[in-house]
């Protein structure tokens, strides 16, 4: 009954949210493509970009936005949102990451820098900002822009799939296309080689966890403009968005793609099935079945080739 | 707090919390006992303020926590008991109204050396987490607000409470919604925390009988975005359209008013038209500036506590409370008022010294009665307070209005 009635409604829904983790799961897949390390703080990244967002958006939004107005409000809110996203990423790259890779610390040391991290991040941000959720001045007035299937698309909804796609496809050009991109896949296919062949290994690195910030800056700002800012809010999207880019296959672009879609699909469908608490145990049975069959993720490991 | 205050250009809706934090991380050691320096030789005894300090629900906590301060400074001035044989501290810690920040928020009171009681834990789980070291400790606890009608079955001697429980909240809101509001069929979620757990549970039981059909009872545990559980804000989407799905004209939510304006706002947003109605844990205006006011107007909150402006003591109290505080007393402050007043007038029956296991044997005896700006303070004998009363609140043009007394049990 569940999955028949109003499944479209579900689906709808599911991809808005997919989308999200989607944006997310690539800062996860990107640093991971080059340094084979989870990057746990990513979810703070996040969290800063929401942060940035709402300075921005909140600067710019006087009265009620509408027409091309709100267009450029929610451009504004994504490039605020991006830019400190990236801006703390480069910054963690340099303070966390940075000095163990120069004396080869094992890859564990990386794990609690992240986790570390991660926990300074928050408790500055809940110290600077307040304890209290913020919230971002509509850009848009909200509402249903057409029904298919009988499901009713809004323009949240539009907004957040936009928003997604436009930068997903400028991702996967330039590291497909880009001199910059040639360098990232170098190094996540043989860092060593890489360096030989005259790639700048740091550079490489940096630019990746910049390009990881600016998505999940960006990212930051649409969840922001959805539920809220708060100094808590990175938590749960961090971990669903690395399930998404495992689910994917991690270090693959379009894997982090596809399993965030799917992802927020299956918890969207889960919730209108059974009660709410038990989303997270479907979707993470979802997960364990797919890697029991592709134990690389859907689409497998491969930000080495050519995405 | 006044350096506080600068940072409202930056960021207005951090004032609040910044402020706050400013003043919790200065207040304790207590700023009304004024050194006992005008005697000398009177002792001076702590009470001690257990809640949310920081956090989404941090609001509540310190709606509290000035009134426990407030209680303290007047006590030691003169002005609410006459001369006092000692003088009174005010410590305070922060619990984040979780169970698991709880024990460490306990081992921390229990240290200080001339503690005499507690008002708190505010929230219902971290009070269960703290009463076994309370109760062994012999420090009567006092909470203005948690309302799990378990705590006071569970056989602890020094717990009270100065609200109703949930076993009064829950069916008197059932009540209201079939009788008065003339609802049909309502869809209950709770946050899955012990609270809104138990106020569901409650609610479900008593629903059937007063005719009003629970569609279903979903869970959606408190979001980390609210610093209230471990749930996902992304659920309120799917949830909203699941519940416009069921044919329900009413929402039940039991949990707390920052996860309740999230999901308020996604059930307007996918269309849902029907009636919102949630519990005390949501009564805050917080609750209204979160979700907007157009989300937010026509929600029933139900309270078992009273919104006491008609008392005079309350207007005596409303002034001095934003004098000291910065901003305007809120849901519980009258509660946690009358808690500290409660334990300071057992104190004084116990003459110069009071000892702990006193002032738990004070507040038990079948004569203690306070009047209080929110009620007259009497205790059951299991620590419940006696004679409960319960009242609904609907918001109107974005604030809280009380709209009268709904059910009323011994």
């Amino acid at each position: 009954m569940c999955l028949s009635q109003h499944f479209s409604t579900y689906l709808v829904q599911g991809l808005a949210n997919g989308f999200l983790y989607a944006l997310i799961a690539l800062g996860y897949t990107l640093v991971y493509g080059v340094l084979q390390l989870i990057n746990f703080a990513h979810s703070e990244v996040f969290m800063a970009g929401g942060f940035g967002g709402v300075l921005v958006a909140n600067h710019v939004t006087h009265g009620q936005p509408h027409g091309f107005m709100s267009v450029l409000i929610v451009v504004a809110g994504l490039l605020g949102g991006g830019i400190v996203g990236a801006a703390t990423a480069f910054v963690l790259e340099r303070v966390a990451y940075r000095p163990l890779r120069r004396r080869n610390a094992p890859k564990l040391a990386y794990l609690i820098s992240a986790i570390g991290a991660s926990f300074f991040l928050q408790t500055m941000a809940g110290k600077e900002f307040g304890r209290n959720g913020y919230d971002i001045a509509p850009a848009y007035t909200n509402g249903t822009v057409f029904t298919i299937f009988g499901a009713q698309v809004q323009t949240i909804d539009l907004v957040f799939a936009g928003a997604g796609i436009a930068m997903m496809l400028l991702l996967d050009r330039i590291v497909a296309k880009t001199r910059l991109g040639q360098g990232i896949r170098a190094v996540a296919q043989d860092a060593d080689t890489a360096g030989l062949m005259g790639v700048n290994i740091d550079r490489v690195i940096a630019v990746t966890f910049i390009l990881g910030g600016l998505l999940g800056g960006a990212a930051g700002y649409l969840f922001g403009t959805l539920n809220g800012v708060s100094y808590t809010m990175g938590t749960v999207p961090g971990i669903k968005a690395f399930t998404a880019a495992v689910l994917g296959g991690i270090g693959n672009i379009r894997g982090a793609v596809l399993g965030g879609l799917l992802l927020g699909v299956v918890e969207s469908l889960a919730i209108s099935c059974i009660n709410t608490d038990w989303t997270d145990v479907i979707s993470f049975i979802v997960l364990v079945l797919v890697l029991l069959v592709r134990p690389t993720g859907l689409l497998g490991e491969r930000l080495g080739r050519s995405a | 707090m006044r350096t506080g205050r600068s940072l409202r250009l930056v960021a207005p809706l951090a004032l609040a919390a910044i402020a706050a934090t400013a003043c919790g991380s200065s207040s304790s050691g207590g700023s009304g006992n004024g050194g006992g320096s005008g005697s000398g030789s009177e002792p001076t005894f702590t009470i001690a303020y257990q809640g949310p300090l920081s956090g989404g629900n941090q609001q509540l906590g310190l709606n509290m926590s000035y009134a426990v301060k407030l209680a303290i400074n007047q006590a030691n001035a003169g002005t609410t008991f006459g001369t006092l044989p000692f003088k009174l501290a005010f410590a305070q810690e922060d619990d984040q109204g979780s169970s698991t920040a709880a024990p460490a928020a306990v081992a921390k009171i229990l240290q200080i050396s001339n503690l005499i009681a507690v008002v708190g834990p505010a929230f219902s789980g971290a009070t269960a987490a703290s009463e076994p070291a309370y109760s062994k400790a012999d420090v009567a606890t006092v909470s203005p607000s948690a309302t799990d009608p378990t705590l006071a079955t569970s056989g602890w001697h020094n717990f009270f409470r100065v609200v109703a429980d949930d076993d009064a909240q829950g069916p008197a809101d059932a009540q209201y919604m079939a009788k008065t509001a003339g609802l049909k069929k309502v869809y209950v979620i709770d946050d899955a925390s012990t609270y809104g757990a138990g106020l569901a549970k409650a609610f479900v039981g008593a629903a059937s009988g007063d005719g009003l059909t629970v569609v279903k009872h979903d869970t959606a545990p408190g979001t980390t975005q609210c610093q209230a559980g471990s749930g996902n804000v992304q659920q309120y989407g799917p949830l909203a359209q699941k519940v416009k799905q069921s044919g329900a004209d009413s929402v039940f939510y039991a949990g707390y008013y920052c996860d309740f304006a999230l999901l308020a706002k996604q059930l307007r947003s996918a269309g849902f038209t029907g009636q919102l109605v949630s519990d005390d844990g949501s009564n805050d205006p917080h609750y209204v500036s979160s979700a907007g006011a157009s989300v937010a107007n026509g929600t029933l909150l139900s309270c078992a506590c009273q919104e006491t402006i008609t008392s005079p003591g309350f207007k005596a109290f409303a002034p001095q409370f934003k004098s000291l505080a910065g901003f305007a007393s809120g849901t519980y402050s009258a509660e946690a008022y009358d808690a500290t007043n409660a334990i300071i007038d057992a104190m004084k029956s116990l003459g110069a010294n009071p000892t702990k296991a006193g002032v738990i044997s004070a507040l038990h005896s079948p004569g203690f009665s306070y009047q209080g700006i929110s009620k007259t303070v009497k205790f059951a004998a299991n620590g419940n307070y006696a004679g409960s009363a319960v009242y609904m609140y609907k918001v109107e043009n974005g604030t809280i209005k009380e709209l009268g007394l709904i059910g009323a049990s011994s």
